[in-house]
């Protein structure tokens, strides 16, 4: 389906035919779970998706009928995965006095090639610290010796990186 | 949750909606600054003394430059309530107004000689007075802004927030002009300054709480 057709289907949906808003949030939640599968780990792509949908459908009045539907879309999307993204700073934030690991998560950030290209962009000591104890599951002690760095440097990297990360992330979805 | 049950859900809540319209946020927003501007004149807090307009070369320069101000940043603050709009080039274009405001403000006046000067021009008892007048008033556009903005999707939270804070900050001390006595750029400069900061900062605090979605 085309984002014209898209575009048809929500106006059709403010006026209030719900088959048709049937069909387009048929077609959203499969491009959602796309966009998100690329961004976010796995486990957080069918959440996210479902709450965009949510969103759109609290939001449905904000759509103008004169513009295109697809960047109304992608800003929401945006929004959102930036939205979770400083989620899951803060709570790997909170975690950072506790021993850090986060095996779950490591693996999954794997799988978001998009993260992996915004931790391209931090400093080394940064995404070193990130890779190592958020994607490997190292503690910090033992991030601290393979990197050479006291524990409590690799903390304040881990912190900045993630920050610095939402940041990018942000910066990024308004450069689009 | 399946995405076919809620879907099902959401279908099933289907009502028909108004699409958001950007004339009508603005109408809203003049209604409002128009009703607390007649509401000060009728209670005697706002006067339009003719004789001060004319000996107070200021009072011209205020106004026009809180008047084009707050509508610029008014008009941007609605527009960022629309999830695809970025505000960025909104606040640069603010930035540069705000700049000639400023500096056109201090070819009206001459600067103080000397601390002791300076601090009787500043008559910070009087100043303080003035920046929580225009703190006030900032607050039923503020409220307005906040509430259009929670019925909005800004996606560009931190820019929003500091265009509603600086459009209702800018049309408070507007509204303070046609009761504020004082004619020196320095003291207007200044403690105008705070009171508008005082409520960027509100908005700063506020408008994430009230307008997250």
């Amino acid at each position: 389906m085309t984002e014209a057709q898209w575009r048809t289907l929500m106006i059709a949906a403010q006026t209030g035919d719900a088959a048709a808003y049937r069909r387009l949030l048929d077609e959203l939640g499969r491009w959602l779970r796309s966009y998100y599968s690329r961004r976010l780990p796995s486990a957080m792509v069918d959440d996210v998706a479902q709450e965009v949908l949510l969103t759109v459908h609290a939001k449905r009045h904000t759509y103008d009928p004169s513009k295109p539907f697809g960047p109304w879309l992608a800003a929401i999307a945006r929004y959102k995965w930036i939205d979770r993204l400083r989620a899951m700073k803060d709570g790997l934030t909170d975690e950072l006095d506790e021993g850090l690991a986060a095996p779950d998560l490591g693996e999954a950030a794997h799988s978001a090639y998009t993260l992996d290209a915004l931790m391209s962009r931090l400093k080394p000591a940064q995404a070193n610290a990130i890779r190592l104890v958020k994607i490997e599951g190292l503690s910090v002690k033992e991030a601290a010796e393979r990197l050479g760095q006291t524990i409590a440097l690799v903390k304040v990297n881990i912190h900045r990186g993630l920050r610095q990360l939402s940041e990018l992330a942000q910066a990024e979805s308004h450069e689009f | 949750m399946s995405f076919e049950t809620l879907i099902d859900q959401l279908a099933g809540d289907l009502v028909p909606v108004r699409p958001r319209r950007l004339w009508v946020d603005v109408g809203i927003m003049l209604l409002i600054a128009a009703i607390e501007l007649a509401l000060l004149f009728a209670i005697g807090f706002a006067n339009l003394d003719m004789h001060r307009l004319e000996t107070q070369p200021t009072v011209g320069w205020r106004l026009v430059s809180l008047g084009v101000i707050s509508v610029a940043a008014g008009f941007a603050a609605i527009r960022s309530f629309d999830p695809t709009y970025s505000a960025k080039g909104s606040i640069r274009w603010l930035a540069g107004i705000i700049a000639i405001c400023v500096v056109g403000g201090l070819f009206l006046g001459t600067l103080p000689e000397g601390v002791s000067a300076l601090l009787q021009r500043l008559a910070w008892t009087n100043g303080i007075g003035c920046a929580s007048h225009i703190a006030l008033l900032s607050t039923p556009p503020l409220l307005g802004l906040m509430l259009l903005g929670r019925r909005g999707a800004p996606t560009d939270m931190r820019r929003t927030r500091l265009l509603v804070g600086l459009a209702a900050a800018a049309w408070g001390a507007f509204a303070f002009v046609f009761a504020c006595p004082f004619n020196d750029p320095l003291f207007i400069i200044t403690w105008y300054s705070l009171g508008c900061t005082a409520t960027v900062l509100l908005a700063r605090y506020l408008l994430p709480r009230i307008a997250r979605w």
